[in-house]
């Protein structure tokens, strides 16, 4: 049940909110050495609490869940920025808790998994309707925070909404590869991250870190869970170039050339290259626009379009690798490339870049939950191409799960139709509904081809 | 002393009335008496480069020279047998400090038995499990049968032999015939007897059982439980016993037919009705391998194999056996010898025929050297490399890394065992023999501080460098 007025509110710290709701509205906002405290609750009002229904694929079946994040407004329009892993495709309901405990419906405008970022808007029409105010925090320039710079985190961790804790920048460039990513999505290829100390708990994701004035230096992310105080947040600088992009057509198109690079560290003796130069390629994936213009493992990128590239270490890496990723798509990238004796200068058009996570589909009458496979997922697990789907779920005692289909299988043909997209499945199981008949499956697990009945 | 071999011929002779004449049937004490000649148990030791492991198996003998049969699952098939080393013979119930040793033969592609044989002093106290009578195809066990065999306590208690039995339940083609007893038999790899004291087959391991396991903590937890030193599974004499005369030639167990028809996958009842191939089973053919004689023939991935020179494959309980029966059609069959396939392509029956080839060098047979200082066995890169790597022929190269030592430069450094090394110090290594020069090379190098490889894993690349110093 929500509050009929604000003075009702059950405790006394949503009092004082609201009361400074009233007088952040009414005074502008003083000089920062004078009102630290005022841009800070400035900051609280814009603090939200994000409910998310979603829809997962796991089981066979199109099921839904439900969770708890947390959100930063960040523009008089009712933007919110807060983390891909909260809110993304799969919600099919997204309502906001405003800092006046008002709840409100919000659409998905964006997401980019990549940096681990959302973009939401507030239903503006209802907040409107409803004479719903809410104001929007400012952010900070997260390139000049340094470690031991105190900060705050502001969020609702475990469902405790409005929850403050403080902590230091812990370290203001942190590199860790993820391989879990977002929901299976890869994330965290091009940018480093902040290092906090300020307790973040599960329900802390897509709240803001704040600087002492308020301001938002970076988006809460991730924790080590059971490590004591190792939390990360995405920069406030990416964060605002994420909304700028997302803001327009809800998506971010980046560059993809291949190339996995590795921490120059001390091989530059080996290569005979000068200090702090060069980037080395450790792999190129098979396919690539890197590997047809025959770069190889070992190789060294001296510069990228002219300027010249230092990756000595691994949290310089992502800086790099998000060079190339803000490259136009079908792009001429001029490397120059050492190989041994040799500099190469090799020809390599930009691709755009994609998910190695496909789209997720729900066969309900076969009790089959499908992922399509992507380009990357077959370069990834050396498949011949990108036909097919991969069974994500079946649900007992459904056909798919009599026949012996399970998880992890590739179903590559369906009554000896080639499944190379994943319409030409639903029509094929649409026809299945329309007019049950046995159904032949072939599919691949580790590349073994079997093949099942599907019965009705 | 060493019998001569008259000596020898002259209580074979005497062994072989006893085994007709010496025990009445149902005297089981008698019958056991003399069957357990027909066992031994094996010790060996399986040389890594650090360390030897002893292995200790149950054998039976198989015929007059002394030569012993070993379960497939004695030996690992990837152990190449220059390191298998030492083979120990125990008679049952002996001291085990009298022993007499053994030579390694090889494995039988068929059956997966290992060959051993034993040196001559001890082949006067053994009887061949052949010279008892068998039971022949027409005497099949009938259900509630009483069947016994044999089993062997460890080595601390001197192997000695003991006695079990129990009664049929069920047969079964998997492919061979095969008894299921209600209880153990015999330790797998041993002879199996009816009261009479007719040899009436072997007993096989990997037989599981399937229990729900309580705990405080687990509430109802399927698990299988399998007993490594008994079994209640065997195999029909009339269909093992062709497998007693099959030692190998040489000890790597060659000739090995080849037809490169890979990962074959059943075709279950459902699929076979909808196909309209009435009760006809078959095998789907996942990929027909580079160079080889299926691809040679025309064969194609995703082909369901029907019929072997004309017969169709017959259906088995459960569906996954008609594998292993192809598979030992194939088996059957040496190098060279032509073999027709009918497969179903789409919807069209096409005919194949092929010409079986010597398999390709496999795993086992690979050449491989340990570099101490630097921490690693550097192994040939061999077909079957290629397969799992999905690299086609043109691009077979570098070594694999075997084995990589703890804390070693090269483990240090991340190179972890199945790394396929195809770079050193930044120079592609296209053989083995070049890689191995190159890797010695900077082993003597006492001067050494580091060297680079470039090495692919789950097909991706990596430069790792290793710090000598």
């Amino acid at each position: 049940m929500k509050p009929a007025t604000v003075k009702e509110s059950p405790t006394p710290s949503i009092t004082r909110t609201c009361t400074l709701l009233a007088f952040a509205f009414f005074v502008p906002v003083l000089g920062a050495g004078a009102a630290v405290s005022k841009g800070f609750n400035h900051l609280l009002d814009a603090v939200v609490r994000i409910d998310v229904r979603e829809e997962s694929f796991d089981a066979g079946a199109r099921r839904f869940t439900a969770g708890i994040g947390s959100g930063v407004i960040v523009s008089d329009d009712g933007l919110i920025l807060t983390n891909a892993h909260v809110a993304s495709p799969r919600s099919v309901e997204l309502s906001v808790t405003l800092a006046s405990l008002e709840r409100v419906n919000a659409t998905l405008v964006g997401w980019d998994h990549w940096t681990d970022l959302a973009l939401l808007r507030i239903d503006l029409a209802e907040a409107k309707r409803r004479g719903l105010t809410f104001t929007h925090a400012r952010f900070a320039d997260s390139d000049t925070l340094f470690p031991g710079q105190t900060v705050y985190a502001v969020g609702t961790p475990h469902g405790l909404t409005r929850t403050v804790t403080r902590g230091i920048i812990s370290n203001n460039r942190r590199y860790f590869a993820d391989n879990r990513g977002v929901k299976g999505y890869e994330t965290g290829l091009f940018n480093t991250w902040l290092q906090t100390d300020a307790a973040i708990n599960p329900g802390n994701s897509g709240g803001p870190l704040v600087d002492e004035q308020g301001r938002v230096v970076g988006i809460n992310s991730r924790g080590y869970l059971g490590a004591d105080n190792l939390a990360f947040a995405i920069p406030a600088n990416i964060a605002k170039r994420v909304v700028a992009d997302l803001k327009g057509d809800g998506t971010i198109t980046r560059s993809y050339i291949g190339i996995v690079p590795g921490a120059l560290l001390d091989l530059e003796g080996f290569y005979s290259l000068k200090q702090n130069t060069g980037l080395l390629i450790n792999s190129v994936d098979p396919g690539s626009p890197a590997a047809r213009a025959g770069l190889r493992g070992g190789d060294i990128v001296l510069s990228i379009d002219g300027a010249a590239v230092d990756g000595r270490f691994p949290e310089q890496l992502p800086p790099i690798l998000n060079i190339i990723a803000s490259l136009p798509v079908g792009y001429n990238v001029k490397l120059v490339v050492k190989r041994g004796d040799q500099t190469l200068t090799p020809a390599i058009v930009t691709e755009k870049l994609e998910s190695r996570q496909g789209e997720e589909w729900a066969f309900e009458k076969w009790g089959l939950t499908v992922r399509k496979v992507s380009r990357a997922y077959a370069r990834e697990n050396q498949l011949d191409d990108d036909t097919g789907l991969l069974v994500i779920g079946v649900q007992p005692g459904f056909p798919a799960a009599v026949a012996g289909l399970s998880r992890g299988d590739i179903v590559t043909k369906i009554n000896q139709e080639r499944i190379v997209t994943l319409e030409i499945a639903k029509a094929l199981h649409d026809a299945f509904v329309a007019k049950p008949a046995p159904t032949l499956v072939e599919a691949e697990s580790d590349r073994r081809v079997s093949l099942y009945i599907l019965k009705p | 002393m060493k019998p001569s071999r008259s000596h020898l011929r002259f209580f074979f002779f005497v062994v072989v009335l006893l085994a007709c004449a010496g025990a009445r049937a149902d005297d089981l004490p008698g019958l056991f008496k003399e069957r357990v000649k027909s066992v031994v148990a094996v010790e060996f030791f399986t040389e890594s480069e650090l360390d030897r492991r002893p292995t200790i198996a149950s054998a039976l003998v198989a015929d007059a020279s002394g030569t012993l049969v070993l379960p497939p699952n004695a030996i690992n098939n990837y152990v190449p047998p220059v390191k298998l080393k030492d083979f120990r013979v125990y008679l049952p119930g002996r001291p085990a400090s009298e022993y007499s040793s053994g030579e390694y033969l090889g494995q039988d592609p068929v059956s997966g038995w290992h060959f051993v044989r034993v040196e001559e002093k001890l082949r006067g106290s053994l009887t061949p499990v052949t010279a008892f009578t068998a039971r022949d195809a027409s005497a099949e066990p009938s259900l509630g049968e009483e069947f016994w065999g044999i089993g062997l306590r460890g080595k601390d208690e001197d192997f000695m032999p003991y006695f079990m039995a129990s009664r049929i339940s069920n047969v079964q083609s998997l492919p061979e015939r095969t008894a299921i007893a209600l209880a153990e038999v015999a330790a797998p790899g041993l002879p199996v007897f009816d009261r009479a004291g007719k040899f009436a087959g072997v007993a096989i391991g990997g037989f599981g059982q399937t229990f729900v396991q309580y705990s405080r903590n687990d509430r109802g937890l399927p698990v299988m439980l399998l007993n490594v030193e008994e079994s209640s599974v065997f195999q029909l004499a009339p269909d093992v016993i062709p497998w007693l005369a099959r030692v190998p030639a040489d000890v790597s167990g060659r000739p090995i037919s080849w037809l490169g028809a890979y990962g074959l996958q059943p075709m279950d009842p459902e699929v076979a009705a909808f196909l309209k191939l009435g009760d006809q089973s078959g095998c789907v053919v996942s990929e027909v391998l580079e160079g080889s004689p299926a691809e040679t023939a025309g064969l194609k991935a995703r082909d369901i194999i029907l019929t072997v020179d004309g017969r169709p494959l017959p259906r088995f309980k459960p569906d996954r056996v008609v594998v292993t029966y192809f598979e030992r059609e194939l088996g059957r069959r040496k190098p060279g010898d032509a073999v027709a396939l009918t497969v179903l392509r789409g919807t069209e029956r096409v005919e194949i025929k092929a010409t079986l080839a010597e398999q390709p060098k496999l795993l086992r047979e690979a050449d491989r050297t340990y570099f101490e200082k630097l921490g690693f066995t550097a192994r040939e890169f061999v077909y079957g490399d290629g397969i799992v790597r999905r690299v086609k022929l043109a691009g077979h190269k570098g070594v694999v890394a075997h084995f990589v030592k703890n804390s070693s430069p090269a483990g240090t450094a991340g190179l972890r065992p199945d790394d396929w090394i195809l770079e050193v110090d930044g120079v592609e290594v296209k053989t083995y023999a070049e890689a191995i020069v190159k890797l010695a090379a900077i082993e003597a190098d006492t001067t050494r501080t580091e060297f680079v490889l470039l090495t692919s894993r789950g097909g991706e690349t990596a430069v790792l460098r290793v710090k000598l110093k």
